[in-house]
Formats: structure tokens, sequence, C-alpha cells
């Protein structure tokens, strides 16, 4: 059956269309600046590139430092991908609790959670860093991927959907059946979690992936490096030497491709979390 | 915090242990021979590890070349971020927490605040015969009191670069002095409506502070036990005014430089000159590269009447410090002197296009004598004689604030200001020196003030 | 801090414990601390230690003395940084410029956000996985290289949007004093907006499709639906992305700081999280920068609670 195309739909796809053209377009730029040498990133049109060399860009980029690049984009999914993993967990865990189970002092406990959420984390770099001194892990692994694990956010939004989404008399009937409480938690109370838990899974991971300044402070061995320090420091050094423009820009390119394809990858899950039991049309 | 005492008394031991043991070195050395045995080369069988935190490009092969004819002593070179963009904070964290590296790359603008925070070794008993090998003004930005403390390894003199097919073509000779510099902007304005001869950088700190210095006066000195502030002084001023001159006549562009914008420009002759450190010349080739043969260098314009030809270095130049808490100051100074004057190590960081040398003796640098990637691109022209002329012409009495950072926050905001319209130039510079008094005061130290 | 919190939860508590008391008493308690304590102590140890380190250190100043040859000594200097910072000038000029950016991006990326979500929920939309993708890409592009990327496309000589709106004549100064703002408001918006409509899909997909039927049984048409039924029962997630807009923006920090090197309308402390950045890694003044992090986290937290309570005191709560 043909549909008829009514007025109001070309108006809505025309909002969605130039919305779409908005948020793709500098998405574009990157893709088409990974393709140009330093000279025509700053002297040809931005949405075209006259004599494409991405292959060399490509053939540099993970070339360069017997594969640097290569190994910075594995420490970033590691840090991000571990470190998301975890926080997930014990998000769930604190925030199901806080939902499900009254317990002394429980109140202060949240808003002190709350509370961290405001705090700008630019600045607890460097006492993260003088404190990690103190037990010797600064420049390891672990010292990026440790701070990686808490999220605030995540007990909060776990404790918000948990007290909304998990029914009482559900637990309840689960005890009278005799399920323990980790059971539970699990195997019934995950389940119905699930679509918060890929939310802060997806929230911590962007945001350590993002982060920035806890590496800088943290690490001095360039292996050990996620992408976007050293990227920035690519970048730093185009001072001196402008074909790093081209290492950078194409890094950047390559990292948000990574990124993007890894969301995407995600975002069937946390669909599939989200629209489970309701039929759109 | 439970555990701010214990760390700052195991810190206190740390210090004490280091300096007891840099004592009896001392005694050691001093004692049982004779100085040159202070270049400490260790036990090729047990060799030392020296720590080295650089940021340079390609200093690992200098670095490797140091290992294969040291074989006492092993550098471990880790590539941190630049300086001013949070390496520096990291290395005084280090520091503070007793976990820095031996050696690290400090600017000579910097050296003055790694020493206020405690942050360096003196190593005067190591070094204090290298002296004679550096050229003098380069050799004291690490020299305080009195003592050595870091090992200088590059400059960045000024020259102009300019497009020497356009200057022809419009009749211009390359400006000798100011004067001529602002009668040629006038003139490319006229022959050219889209062309400028230069950017006013008003975001470039180190650029703004080296047309001051190269008008002659000090912005900062030390007094008997005080610190002197001098930036609102006649010859800055007399720099002020110039430049609010050519901003007000709009005879320059007021762009940032090394931006996007100003890269474009380099490559479509909408900017045609720049004056900028001797390492510059990667900058342009690199970003203009369709411009090859059309550049040129002269030497940094002079002020009527000077007595004699006067430059300046870009933020000075950056150093080797050997940095507080080191174990092995006598290896870290071994590296750090043979890494800034081996010839094999200069031509090496030379490529990798970190600046003048700090040397006074080149003639065993083979790039500077001829360089088959710079010189056709400025017309077959040795530009390397432009930037020796002007690197023995930086004033030795130039001294950089403890509060450079802060120096550069200052007078990049003040100088925004003016370009905006908020004020003079003139105004900007006396905000500026406002502002350094009080930073230093705020740290505790005895300021004093004179223009 | 604590005591505003505190104030706030009888209300919370009383609520949240309402149903949710077990019947059995009796039943061991450990697989509580179980659940809780894993993420506490971590959060004690990488979160709570550091920001009470911080705090610690913003009452205490490096002084030297003379030349400052000799090292410098570490002293008690109770709230003189805490002064130091709010007499400042600068930093004061920055809290007005962050509170000014809030008014504007809130409402903006709020109704982006809300608009997207409403679009992609009404019955005339197609291709919705499509779109839903593109409008969250942006959100995987770290903050760092979105500004990098806005910063190449507002620099008139690199970018093809200058020459189109230079052509059709509109204003096309994005870097200048009195656009610079809206120019980062504008990378936000690009790369927040989708995340937030994704939220508030979430919520729009949770409101059971009966109710839209009843009401396109009764004739009202898409825009009277989202208007009157979609909107207030969006309100929680709304009020959540609203709270988060908010913070994300009194702590304005990437974007200018990797503006700045463009442009000469940023200065270095042009956000108070850039000064205080600008104090850590620049000027190595810790002690500085911890009062100016206190500061901002007070400000931040004083002014989304007191939103919180403005929304909950005009209808039921929204969290």
């Amino acid at each position: 059956m043909v549909r008829r195309i009514r007025p109001a739909t070309v108006v809505v796809m025309a909002l969605l269309g130039a919305a779409a053209v908005y948020f793709l377009l500098p998405v574009v730029w990157v893709l088409v600046a990974a393709t140009k040498s330093s000279a025509d990133l700053f002297g040809t049109f931005g949405l075209w590139s006259p004599e494409p060399q991405l292959g060399t860009n490509l053939g540099r980029l993970f070339g360069t430092g017997d594969g640097l690049f290569g190994r910075w984009i594995v420490n970033s999914f590691l840090y991000a991908g571990i470190g998301a993993l975890a926080a997930t967990l014990l998000s769930a865990g604190a925030g199901y609790a806080m939902a499900k189970y009254p317990f002394r002092g429980r109140e202060a406990l949240f808003n002190l959670v709350l509370a961290g959420v405001l705090v700008p984390s630019t600045v607890l770099a460097l006492p993260t860093y003088l404190i990690f001194s103190e037990v010797g892990i600064t420049g390891t692994f672990w010292s990026v991927l440790l701070p990686g694990i808490v999220s605030p956010f995540g007990v909060y939004l776990a404790r918000i959907h948990a007290t909304a989404a998990i029914p009482d008399a559900l637990l309840e009937s689960a005890r009278l059946d005799g399920a323990g409480e980790y059971r539970i938690f699990f195997g019934i109370a995950m389940k119905i979690m699930s679509p918060a838990l890929v939310t802060i899974f997806l929230f911590q991971f962007i945001g350590v992936w993002n982060n920035y300044f806890l590496p800088l402070v943290m690490l001095s061995d360039q292996r050990l490096y996620p992408v976007t320090l050293g990227l920035a420091q690519w970048n730093s050094q185009t001072f001196r030497d402008p074909a790093f423009y081209e290492l950078t820009v194409t890094g950047a390119a390559v990292s948000a491709l990574l990124l993007v394809l890894t969301m995407a990858s995600l975002q069937r899950f946390w669909r599939a979390g989200l629209t489970a039991g309701s039929v759109k049309g | 915090m439970g555990s701010k005492i214990p760390r700052t008394a195991r810190l206190a031991v740390i210090v004490t242990m280091t300096a007891a043991l840099g004592l009896a070195a001392a005694c050691g050395g001093g004692a049982a021979t004779e100085p040159a045995k202070n270049q400490a080369s260790g036990d090729p069988a047990s060799p030392v590890t020296v720590k080295f935190w650089s940021w340079v490009p390609n200093i690992q092969k200098a670095v490797d070349a140091f290992n294969a004819s040291h074989p006492g002593i092993k550098v471990d070179l880790e590539t941190i971020t630049a300086g001013p963009d949070g390496g520096y904070a990291k290395m005084l964290a280090g520091v503070k927490a007793g976990n820095a590296p031996d050696v690290a790359q400090v600017g000579y603008d910097s050296l003055p605040s790694f020493l206020v925070n405690g942050a360096l070794e003196d190593i005067t008993q190591y070094a204090g015969d290298k002296a004679s090998t550096f050229v003098d003004w380069q050799w004291q930005t690490g020299v305080f009191g009195g003592k050595v403390y870091a090992i200088p390894q590059a400059s960045g003199p000024m020259g102009l670069y300019y497009r020497k097919d356009l200057f022809d073509k419009w009749g211009i000779e390359a400006p000798k002095t100011w004067d001529d510099f602002a009668a040629a902007a006038a003139t490319i304005r006229k022959k050219d409506k889209d062309a400028y001869i230069s950017t006013f950088a008003a975001n470039q700190a180190p650029w703004l502070i080296s047309l001051a210095q190269q008008a002659g006066q000090g912005w900062f000195s030390t007094e008997n036990d005080a610190w002197k502030v001098t930036i609102d002084n006649p010859d800055t001023r007399r720099v002020a005014e110039y430049w609010q001159k050519m901003l007000d006549g709009k005879l320059v562009k007021t762009e940032a430089d090394m931006s996007n914008a100003w890269y474009r420009d380099l490559q479509t002759g909408s900017i045609v000159g720049w004056i900028g450190g001797s390492w510059g010349d990667a900058i342009i080739r690199g970003n203009a590269p369709k411009t090859s043969g059309k550049w040129a260098v002269a030497p940094i314009p002079q002020w009527p009447g000077a007595d004699k030809f006067t430059s300046a270095s870009w933020a000075g130049g950056s150093s080797s410090a050997v940095l507080k808490g080191t174990k092995h100051a006598a290896e870290a100074t071994t590296f750090a002197v043979w890494l800034n004057s081996a010839p094999e190590s200069v031509n090496i960081l030379l490529s990798a296009g970190y600046g003048w040398p700090s040397i006074k003796d080149t003639s065993q640098i083979a790039n500077l004598q001829k360089d088959d990637t710079v010189f056709p691109f400025y017309g077959g022209q040795n530009i390397w004689d432009v930037f020796k002329e002007a690197d023995a012409a930086v004033d030795s009495d130039w001294r950089w604030p403890p509060v450079s950072d802060a120096l550069y926050a200052s007078i990049t905001d003040n100088a925004k200001a003016a370009v905006q319209g908020e004020g003079t130039l003139v105004d900007a510079f006396a905000k500026t020196q406002q502002a350094m008094v009080e930073q230093l005061k705020a740290k505790g130290l005895n300021v004093t003030t004179g223009g | 801090m604590a005591g505003v919190l505190q104030r706030e939860t009888p209300k919370a508590g009383a609520e949240a414990v309402g149903h949710a008391r077990p019947r059995h008493p009796r039943r061991s308690r450990s697989h509580v601390a179980v659940f809780v304590a894993p993420f506490f102590v971590v959060f004690a140890l990488f979160f709570l230690a550091p920001i009470g380190y911080a705090v610690y250190q913003s009452f205490f100043k490096l002084t030297s003395s003379g030349l400052g040859l000799t090292e410098p000594t570490l002293d008690f200097a109770g709230l003189d940084n805490y002064t130091a910072a709010l007499t400042s000038p600068a930093f004061l000029g920055s809290i007005g410029r962050v509170l000014l950016f809030s008014l504007i991006e809130v409402p903006v990326m709020v109704v982006c956000a809300l608009t997207l979500a409403l679009l992609l929920d009404s019955a005339r939309a197609r291709f919705r996985a499509f779109f839903r993708v593109s409008f969250f890409l942006p959100y995987g592009v770290p903050g760092v290289i979105a500004s990098l990327l806005w910063g190449f496309l507002y620099v008139p000589q690199t970018s093809p949007l200058v020459d189109a709106l230079a052509l059709v004549g509109l204003p096309h100064d994005f870097l200048g004093p009195g656009t610079i703002l809206l120019a980062i408001a504008n990378i936000s918006t690009w790369q927040f907006a989708g995340y937030n409509m994704l939220v508030l899909i979430a919520g729009l997909q949770a409101i059971p499709q009966e109710l839209y039927e009843a009401a396109r049984v009764d004739g009202a048409t898409e825009i009277r639906i989202a208007w009157h039924v979609k909107i207030p029962l969006v309100r929680a997630p709304l009020v959540l992305i609203t709270v988060f807009t908010l913070i994300g923006t009194l702590q304005l920090f990437v974007e200018p700081l990797v503006l700045k090197p463009l442009t000469t309308a940023i200065s270095s402390d042009y956000t108070p999280n850039l000064a205080a950045y600008n104090q850590a890694f620049a000027q190595s003044n810790i002690h500085l920068a911890s009062a100016e992090a206190t500061l901002i986290a007070i400000m931040s937290f004083v002014i989304s609670f007191g939103f919180l309570r403005l929304v909950n005191r005009k209808g039921k709560r929204a969290w």
C-alpha cells in the first residue's frame, strides 16, 4: 500500500534534514581534512581535497614512532572500556541498593555523591597525582584506569532508574520464591535497569576517552598514552614541525571514526533496551 | 589529610640525603682528582640510569648517540607535553612528589620560576668550567647568584622573513630601521589592498617581549635583595607607541600568528613578512611550500640612532636543567653538556628545528654551513648568517622573572584588549607592570619598580 | 555544602523509603554493604581524597623571600586564597561571563534537544535510525577535537561556512568579542544536543502508546499531543538535562581553551575553570587554583540546587 505524503511529513522531514546537515557537516569536514597535506589544510576549500593523500597520511599516522598511534588507540579502548565497565557495575550496585534498601545515612551518602558530580575534574588531576605518587603508582596503567571506575553520575542515574522501573512487588515475589538478594540483583534488577546501565556505560566511556588532564599529569611514557593525549602532544609539536598537522588531523579523524563506530554498535543495545515493550508505527 | 605530614617528612629526608650525597661527591671529586674528573662517565658494567624529559621532536636520536658513546650512563628519554601546555606543571609536581626526572627541558624564561619553586639542582661543581663553551648570554640564563643550574641548548634569535619577490615587484628594499618598516608597510597597503607587511600578534607574548627586548632597556633585574620591575620604561613605551601607530593606521593585520588564518595568509601572500625566530624557517617552509624560492631573511629592523646593532631572542631559548632530587647530578650534567655541545648532537637538534645552537664554535655544525633543504627556499640565501649575527647581538643583561607564565598571560590579555580598542598599547605595558609587581609580592618576594 | 543538602533529605528520604520497607526485617542485611561498599571505597579513594586534598591545599600558600633563591616555605594562609580570588576583577568577571553563557545556552540546548526528540518521535518521521545516529554522532567527538574542528570552521581563511554566510550577506565574524560566546554556545549545542535528545527519547518511549491513541481518537493534532501529552510526561528527563547543561555551562572550559589561540577575544581567565587551570598548570599556583576550584564547585552547587528547588516547588518532584 502506498502511503500518501502529507504536508506535515514534509515539514518534519525538512527540519530533520536540516538538523542532520548541521550535525554532520563538521564531521564531513574532518574526514576531508584527513586527506590533505598541511599546506592544503590551510590553503584549500574545506569540503574539497584537490590532491588527496589519505594513503600517505594514514601510512605516516600508523608508522610514526613504531606505531605509537595504534598503541594509543588500544590504550584508549582499554582505559575507557575497562573503566566504564567497572564503573557501571559499581554504580548499578550502589544505585540499586540505595533505591531499594533503606539504611542509615543513605541520604547523606547520596547527597555526597551528588556533590561529587559538581566538582570540576580539571583541577582534581594534580591532587590525585600527589596522592598517587605517595602510593607509587604514577606513570602506570593503573594511575589512569583507577580514577575512571568512579562515576557519581552513574550512581545517581542507577538509583533514579531503579526507583522508577523496578516494582517492589516484583522483588517481594522473587523473595517469596526463595531467591537470594544477589540473585535478585543480577538476575532481575540488572535486566530491568539495562537501559540505564547502557547509558552509564556510554557516559563513562566517553568521559574516560575524552579525559585529557589526568593522563597528562599521570603518564610520562608515551606508550601508555591514550589517544587524546597523544594527539594533543603531536598538536603541540606543529609549532616546530608543521608536518605534525597532518598527523594530528588524520589521527583525530581516525579516532573519532572509531569512537563513532563503537557508539553506533552500542546504540543497538541501548535502543533494544529502550524500545522493549513498546511498538511504534 | 593525615598523609600530608609523613609525605613532607619523607621528602625532607630525601632532600637531605641527596644534599649529603652531593656534598660527599663534591668532596671526593674536589679532593682526590682534577676538575676534569668531575665529568662523571660511570661504570660501563653497571650503568647509571638518567631519566630525561623533553618534548623536542626527534631528540631521541641525540639520546641514542649519547648512549652509544657513553657506556657508563644510560639515558631514558620520556617525551612529555610541551612545558607551557602542562609539561612544567608535571615537572614541578614530580619534584614535589620526589619522582621527577634527572634532566628536563626547561625554557630560559621558566628557569627563574623553577628556581623560586626550589626545583633546580646546583651543578656548579660539575659544569662550572663549561662557561667558555657556550655563547655568553645563553650561558647566563642558567646562572643565578653565581651558581650554575642549567645547560643552555638553543635560542631563537630574531630576523625579518619577507617575500622578496613581492618586495622587488613593489620596489621596496628590506627595511633597515623601524621607520623603513613603517614606510614599507604603508607602501604595501597602497600596492595591494589585500596585503599586509605582517600581523601584530597580540596573542604571542614572546614576540611582544622580544620587540621590547630589542629596543633596549630590560624588564626585570635584581637590585640588592629585590626584584626590580621596569616594564613601563621609555624604550618599551617607544615600541608601544610605534605599534599603536601601526594599528591606528591599519598598516598591520591583527590576527593571531601561527594560527590557521595566518598560515593561510602566508600561502596567499596576504601577509608578506614576519619578524620571527631562527626556527621559524621550518614553519614557513612547512606551511607555505608553494612559495619556495620567494622568501628572504633580513636582520631585524633597528631603532633610529642606535649605536650598535641589537637583536633579541624569542622567549630566550631552551635549556637542559638538572632537577632537584636527582641522585645522579654528575651523570645528569655530563649528559646535559654533551647533548648541547657535542657537534654530533647539535647537528641533530638543529635539523629537528630546535633553534640556534648555544655553543660558541659552530664551525663543526655541518648544516649551518650549507643546508640544501633550507637555503633554496630562501632563493639560495644563507639565512644562518643573518641569525648568527642576531644571536651575537642579544643583550646579555636581559633577565626573566620568576613569574614568566603570569607575565605571558598578563601581557597577551592586555595587548588583546588594546587591539580590541580598550586603551592603548602603552597602557597595556603599564598594566602588565602593575600585574607583575602584584604577582611577585603575592609570592612574598621583595619588589621595587623603576622605569 | 552538606548543610544545604541535608535540608533536602527528609522529603527525598520519605518518598524513596515509602513502600520499599522490607517485610522481613530479620533477614541478614550484609548484602546492602556488598552492594554499596565497593562504589564508596573507590569514591572515597579517587574522588573524596583528592577533593579533600585540594580543599586542604587551598588554605596554604607558598611564600618565598627576598629574591626567592632559597626554597620557598609552605605557610598556612587561612582564607587568603579565597579573598584573592573573590576580589580579583578578572575572576569575578569570568563568573559573570559563565552566568550569562548559561542564560543563553541552557534554553537553547533544552529547546533544541526537545524539538529534535519530538520530531523524531512524531508519527511523521522516516529514517529514524539514520537521524538518531547523525544527531548523536558529535557526542563521540572529544571536546578538544570538536573545538579544533569548529575552530577551522570559524576562521574566515579556512571556512566554507564563512564564505557561504558572507555570500548571502549574513554576519560571519564568529570570533569577535561580541560573538565569541555564541560561537562557543554553538560548539556545546552541536556536541551535546544529540545526547540530550536521546535522554528525552528514552523518556518519550516509556510513555504507553494508549495515551496517544486516546488523544488521536479525540481528534488532537500531533502538535497538540506533543504539547499537552508528551512534554508534561518527560518532565523528569527535561529537568535532568537542564541541570546537567547548567553544570556543564558553569564549568565551561575546553571550548575557550582551544579557541583561545585563534582569537583576541578570549583571555587566560575567560571562565572560572580556565582561570583555575591557568593557575594550576601555567602558573604552578596549586593553592590559588584549589581555592578557585572550590569556589566553582560551590557556585555550581548553589545554582543547580537552587534550580531544582524552584522546579520542585512549582510542581511535583521531578527527581
